[in-house]
C-alpha cells in the first residue's frame, strides 16, 4: 500500500489541497476565499499555505486589485499528483479494512 | 498509519470542502447572471412606466436582452473551465420555460398587463425555488422575498405598480445576485 503525504494529510492542508483541486486546471482561489471555505484563521492559512509552497504542491501570486493587494493560491501539476495519490491511499485504507 | 474510521473522516472533509467549492462557483456565476437580469427588470419597470404604450417592445428587447447575456456568461464560463463552450441544454431548456410561459400567459390565460407582470414574475421565481433545491438556499430565499413582494403590489398598489415591482422584483434580483457573489 503507499504511504500518505505527509505534507497533505494535515488536516486544513487537506481542507486547501481539496478546496484548490476540486477548480479547473489553472484557476486558483484568492486568500478570503480560501480562508472562508477551509475555515481556517489568517495566521493559519498563511503557514500552511507556505509549507505547501515549499513542498511545490501550490503557487502563490500576489498583485493588487484596485488598491487592495490580492493573493491568490493554485494547485501546481505536483500538488495536483500528490493530492491524487494521497486520495487513492485512503480509499486503500478503507477498502483494505472491508468497510 | 491512519485507520480507516480516520480516512472515512478525511474523505468525507475533503468532499465537504468539494462541495462548498462547487456551490461557491455556482453562486458566483449565478449571482452574476440574477444581478444583471435585476438591473434589465429594473430599467424596464421604469420604461414601461413611463411609456405605458410601448410595453411590448420593452418586455421582448428585454427578455431577449436577458437570453443572449445569460447565454454568454455560461459560454464564457464553461470555456474557463474547460467545458464545452455551448451550454445547449441550458439554452433549450430556457426556451422551453419562455415558450410554456407565453403559452400559458397568452394563449391559456389571456392576461392583462398587469396580471402578465405577476405571472412572469411568480413563474421565474418558481424556478429559483427549484434550483434552491439543489444549488442552494439563496436562491430560495431569493424566491420567496421577491414572490412575497410580487403579491404585496399585486393586491395592494395601484398606480404605482410599475415602480413598486421595479423596486420589488428588480431590486431584489440585484441584491440577491450581489449577495450571492459575496456568500
Amino acid at each position: 500500500m503507499a504511504e500518505l503525504d505527509e505534507v497533505i494529510h494535515q488536516p486544513l492542508r487537506l481542507r486547501i489541497m481539496a478546496a484548490l483541486t476540486a477548480l479547473p486546471d489553472g484557476q486558483g482561489l484568492d486568500f478570503t476565499q480560501l480562508k472562508k471555505l477551509t475555515g481556517a484563521t489568517d495566521g493559519n492559512l498563511g503557514a500552511h499555505i507556505e509549507t505547501l509552497a515549499k513542498a511545490g504542491y501550490v503557487a502563490v501570486t500576489k498583485a493588487f486589485v484596485g488598491k487592495k493587494p490580492q493573493t491568490t493560491v493554485t494547485s501546481t501539476a505536483a500538488g495536483r499528483g500528490a493530492f491524487a495519490r494521497h486520495v487513492a491511499t485512503l480509499r486503500e485504507i478503507i477498502a483494505g479494512s472491508g468497510r | 498509519m491512519i485507520d480507516s474510521q480516520q480516512a472515512s473522516e478525511a474523505l468525507a472533509d475533503i468532499n465537504d470542502v468539494v462541495q462548498r467549492v462547487r456551490q461557491s462557483r455556482i453562486y458566483r456565476i449565478s449571482g452574476l447572471i440574477v444581478a444583471m437580469w435585476g438591473v434589465l427588470l429594473f430599467a424596464a419597470y421604469i420604461a414601461n412606466y413611463t411609456w405605458p404604450r410601448q410595453g411590448y417592445t420593452i418586455w421582448t428587447a428585454t427578455n431577449l436582452t436577458g437570453l443572449v447575456v445569460s447565454i454568454a456568461i455560461g459560454v464564457f464560463t464553461n470555456m474557463r473551465s474547460g467545458g464545452k463552450p455551448f451550454p445547449i441544454r441550458s439554452l433549450i431548456t430556457f426556451l422551453l420555460i419562455g415558450a410554456f410561459g407565453i403559452f400559458c400567459s397568452v394563449v391559456l390565460g389571456n392576461f392583462g398587463p398587469r396580471q402578465t407582470i405577476v405571472f412572469w414574475a411568480l413563474y421565474g421565481m418558481l424556478f429559483y425555488a427549484i434550483a434552491g433545491l439543489w444549488f442552494g438556499y439563496a436562491f430560495i430565499a431569493i424566491a420567496i422575498c421577491t414572490t412575497a413582494l410580487t403579491l404585496i403590489g399585486y393586491y395592494y398598489i395601484d398606480a404605482a405598480f410599475l415602480l413598486w415591482m421595479a423596486v420589488a422584483h428588480g431590486g431584489g434580483l440585484i441584491v440577491g445576485g450581489l449577495w450571492m457573489r459575496r456568500s
